[in-house]
């Protein structure tokens, strides 16, 4: 199997993996993780969007719920979600290196 | 912690989220008003808020999943066009049928798709040419 078949983020999108990201991070409730995200990304993810991306990644087995604190949810990634975000991760590095050299004056 | 129910703008919200599937609502309606009202309290716009969750509530409609698969969804979809379409047909149907017996139009002309099957059928009267059934002294059908 080669590596973009490997990399299951890759059609998930990018709200998704910022909230795995997010995530990587520690278990982290729905307002928490729009903060963290606003934080690290400088992306204002809406509401509506979030809970897409929850619940796409709960149904692939990426991210798991924890108990409920009052009305709040918890969400931590999953074994398989750090390996899915560490081969995707992988990829986008190697795309981000190749278009740097290729910026580069004289690169092929 | 005020709910976004509470909220002077929570309404839009509200109404939002109440466009959401009921499992959905279930899950997380209580969180995402929670959420929603904090946004707000941060300085979030409420339609922005309530853009997004309606949004994500046509996307939680319109995605496939198992039990409710893409395939039963473009059934019902069809089958609601069917319906409107029939009665769309049977409506255009009658209305030139209804229009020649009351108008009386001097030209007498009749629809073409009404004309008899056989040659020998034809009649006269463009009464007995309309597909409503023939009733005596009937100017409607």
């Amino acid at each position: 199997m080669s590596t973009r078949e490997q990399d299951v983020l890759r059609r998930v999108g990018e709200a998704s993996v910022l909230v795995l990201i997010s995530l990587a991070g520690g278990p982290k409730h729905g307002y928490a993780l729009i903060q963290d995200i606003r934080q690290f990304a400088g992306v204002e993810l809406g509401p509506g969007t979030l809970y897409g991306a929850l619940d796409r990644l709960e149904r692939l087995g990426l991210i798991e719920p924890l108990p409920a604190d009052e009305r709040r949810h918890p969400y931590r990634i999953t074994a398989p979600g750090a390996a899915a975000l560490r081969v995707h991760l992988d990829s986008l590095e190697r795309v981000s290196a190749a278009g740097r050299l290729r910026l580069q004056p004289g690169g092929t | 912690m005020m709910s976004a129910r509470e909220a002077p703008d929570g309404r839009l919200v509200d109404a939002a989220l109440r466009c959401y599937p009921a499992r959905w609502r279930r899950r997380h309606g209580a969180e995402a008003a929670e959420l929603a009202a904090l946004l707000i309290a941060d300085g979030t716009p409420a339609a922005s808020i309530a853009w997004s969750y309606l949004a994500g509530a046509a996307r939680e409609w319109l995605a496939p999943r198992s039990g409710r698969p893409l395939t039963a969804l473009a059934a019902a979809l069809l089958a609601a066009t069917c319906l409107l379409g029939l009665s769309a047909a049977l409506i255009a149907e009658s209305a030139p049928a209804r229009a020649a017996g009351t108008a009386q139009s001097p030209s007498g002309r009749v629809p073409p798709k009404a004309e008899p099957t056989s040659p020998g059928a034809a009649s006269s009267s463009p009464h007995q040419l309309t597909p409503c059934r023939p009733v005596p002294h009937a100017r409607s059908c």
